[in-house]
């Protein structure tokens, strides 16, 4: 059994299998309550696959998932949601919802009366939309917002779920620069006001990954490599052994580690 | 005061509201559809005369026309535009897919050729009750089919697309031997194709009870359903991350849309297109969210399908038109007009 030493995620030896495709291999890993973890690794490492297995969507063929101390996998659907929200990537094409009415489906886990929120769950989803910034778009069909709009809006609706832990994948793809700060920032901001919650971001884009994450986990090929501080996991021999890159790494002038990366191995020589 | 911005309160209001304008259009074209037919009565004629019913019950011959030809077959018409509304908006919210309608899994295409079957074979019309082998075959037919899509779009991985390509080929089967059937069966092709068209006359008290009492029961549990409803349309996966079961809802909802549809057909035969514009023009109206949009496509689908009936007896007496074919021409201009003013942010 996985040791609960006021981990917020543990897991213990997990495996998981896709009929015969080995998925995830052996994996062990923590997570305090108020961490944020990056979670890197190339295409198709299993950095999904991971994340489903925290929030339940997969179950693992063995070993235990530990979230807030609980098995996640003994749980019902109902318990898992008001432990473990998700931020998708992609958000599906609607019919005709606005901004907050996908915040208030949020709320869908604590829902208490049969058909109507209460103004409880109105006042907790008007509050994450103000702290997103979003509250001016709160009428606004979804369709018509910027990417990062769209992601503060799904972020908000993770939030107001009230999770214990917050699941994000690729927050940041579709975003430029500015945005894909902003949406960090947030997420930071978020951490500073719930101590104990903890985020999980799995992501390609380790400059930002280091720059705010407290810890990272590398990925390669369903097993986990090194989890650490950003400084100690992000390394030229790292990134060649996983993603097979060549890099530098370096620190700019502000002190921040940078990757830059040169070329691929494959083409060396 | 917050209660004026409160989306909630707002949310009670647009209830409200939907139901209170809803409700009196409904009595008044109640009222206008039991005046008219090839007989015509004043509106105070009828309306006379509908209070000697209630009370004595029907005794002049307006009394009876109005109790057993025209209260039922509107009664009907209201029946059938809910039950295929709420179809449609099931169908259109589980599959997410904005050209769905209600005859998606193959339903009306079994239902279609059970029904011409019935109506050509011998041995059923001369049976005990003729008169309900044709809907009690069109039912069951419309459930065989979409047994035959379910088992395919379930072995297939039982995603939304495995239900639609599932749906198109059986739907596709069926109506190939319902094309064989009508060329083979020369003397009764005009009402096999009547009933392929659909039609209210020869609706009766007995029939409509049958029909009436499950479709506003199923209606009725799709309409407790109204927040998972909402839920699903953020996708699968963040539907059973918020807590929904996914899989048992849909397959659930899949089966009991189903049954609508196929009790909808049975009797009236089927009804195009109501099933496909109501859901879209609630949508518009009253937005995206099934706590308004399911009672409002229950009273516009009503309030549609018994003005397109309305119109398919009066508009060329004493010859009776299609109703389908009326639906669909009263549809599509009205339907028309809704995209291009609010097409715009209706984006799907």
């Amino acid at each position: 059994m996985p040791h609960d030493n006021g981990s917020m995620i543990s897991s213990n030896d997990l495996n998981l299998y896709y009929e015969d495709y080995h998925a995830l291999r052996d994996v062990f890993f923590d997570a305090k309550p108020g961490e944020l973890i990056g979670l890197i690794g190339p295409n198709g490492c299993g950095k999904s696959t991971l994340l489903r297995t925290i929030n339940g969507l997969l179950k693992p063929s063995t070993g235990v998932m530990l979230v807030d101390g609980k098995d996640v996998h003994k749980l019902n659907l109902s318990e898992i949601a008001k432990t473990c929200s998700n931020v998708p990537t992609e958000f599906p094409p609607d019919f005709n919802l606005n901004v907050i009415e996908v915040v208030m489906m949020g709320r869908y886990p604590h829902r208490k009366g049969l058909w109507w929120e209460t103004s409880d769950d109105e006042k907790i989803a008007r509050d994450a939309l103000q702290k997103f910034e979003i509250d001016h778009l709160a009428d606004r069909n979804i369709n018509r917002l910027s990417s990062g709009e769209r992601q503060r809006t799904l972020i908000a609706k993770a939030y107001v779920q009230e999770p214990r832990v917050m699941l994000v994948d690729e927050p940041t793809s579709h975003l430029d620069m500015r945005f894909k700060l902003e949406v960090m920032e947030y997420i930071r901001d978020l951490m500073e006001k719930e101590r104990d919650m903890t985020v999980v971001i799995a992501s390609h884009d380790i400059n930002l990954m280091v720059k705010y994450c407290d810890r990272i986990i590398l990925v390669k090929k369903g097993r986990i490599v090194g989890i650490g501080t950003p400084e100690e996991i992000v390394t030229e021999i790292n990134i060649a052994d996983v993603y097979g890159v060549e890099c530098s790494v370096f620190k700019d002038p502000t002190g921040e580690v940078i990757v830059h990366p040169r070329c691929s191995l494959r083409f060396k020589d | 005061m917050e209660s004026s911005t409160s989306i909630i309160e707002k949310g009670k209001k647009r209830l409200q509201m939907v139901i209170l304008i809803g409700i009196p259009l409904l009595v008044l074209l109640f009222l206008i559809s039991i005046a008219f037919g090839p007989v015509r009565m004043t509106l105070d004629e009828t309306y006379h005369s509908l209070i000697n019913i209630i009370n004595y019950g029907p005794q002049t011959g307006h009394e009876r026309i109005i109790y057993y030809l025209r209260m039922p077959r509107v009664l009907a018409a209201f029946t059938i535009g809910i039950g295929l509304s709420i179809a449609g908006a099931v169908f259109q919210a589980i599959i997410r897919n904005p050209l769905v309608d209600p005859y998606i899994t193959g339903v009306s295409s079994g239902a279609g050729f059970a029904a011409a079957m019935a109506m050509t074979s011998g041995l059923i019309v001369a049976s005990v009750s003729a008169n309900y082998a044709v809907p009690v075959a069109a039912f069951i037919g419309g459930l065989v089919a979409f047994t035959f899509t379910f088992i395919i779009a379930e072995s297939s991985g039982g995603r939304a697309i495995n239900y639609v390509l599932g749906g198109v080929i059986v739907g596709m089967g069926f109506g190939s031997l319902t094309t064989i059937i009508l060329i083979m069966s020369d003397d009764r092709v005009q009402r096999i194709l009547l009933y392929l068209f659909g039609s209210f006359t020869g609706m009766t008290w007995a029939k409509l009870w049958i029909i009436l009492i499950p479709v506003l029961v199923l209606c009725f549990i799709v309409l407790l359903y109204a927040r998972e409803f909402n839920v699903i349309l953020l996708g699968d996966e963040q539907a059973r991350q918020l807590g929904l079961n996914v899989k048992r809802f849909k397959i659930s909802m899949l089966v009991l849309a189903s049954l609508l549809t196929s009790l909808c057909v049975s009797f009236v035969g089927i009804i195009g297109f109501v099933g496909l514009i109501v859901p879209h023009t609630a949508r518009m109206i009253v937005g995206g969210d099934h706590r308004l949009l399911l009672p409002a496509c229950m009273i516009i689908g009503a309030l549609v399908m018994a003005l397109a009936d309305l119109i398919a007896k009066m508009a060329y007496v004493p010859i009776e038109l299609p109703v389908g074919a009326i639906m669909t021409l009263i549809g599509v201009p009205f339907f028309a007009y809704l995209l291009i003013r609010r097409g715009k942010e209706y984006a799907t």
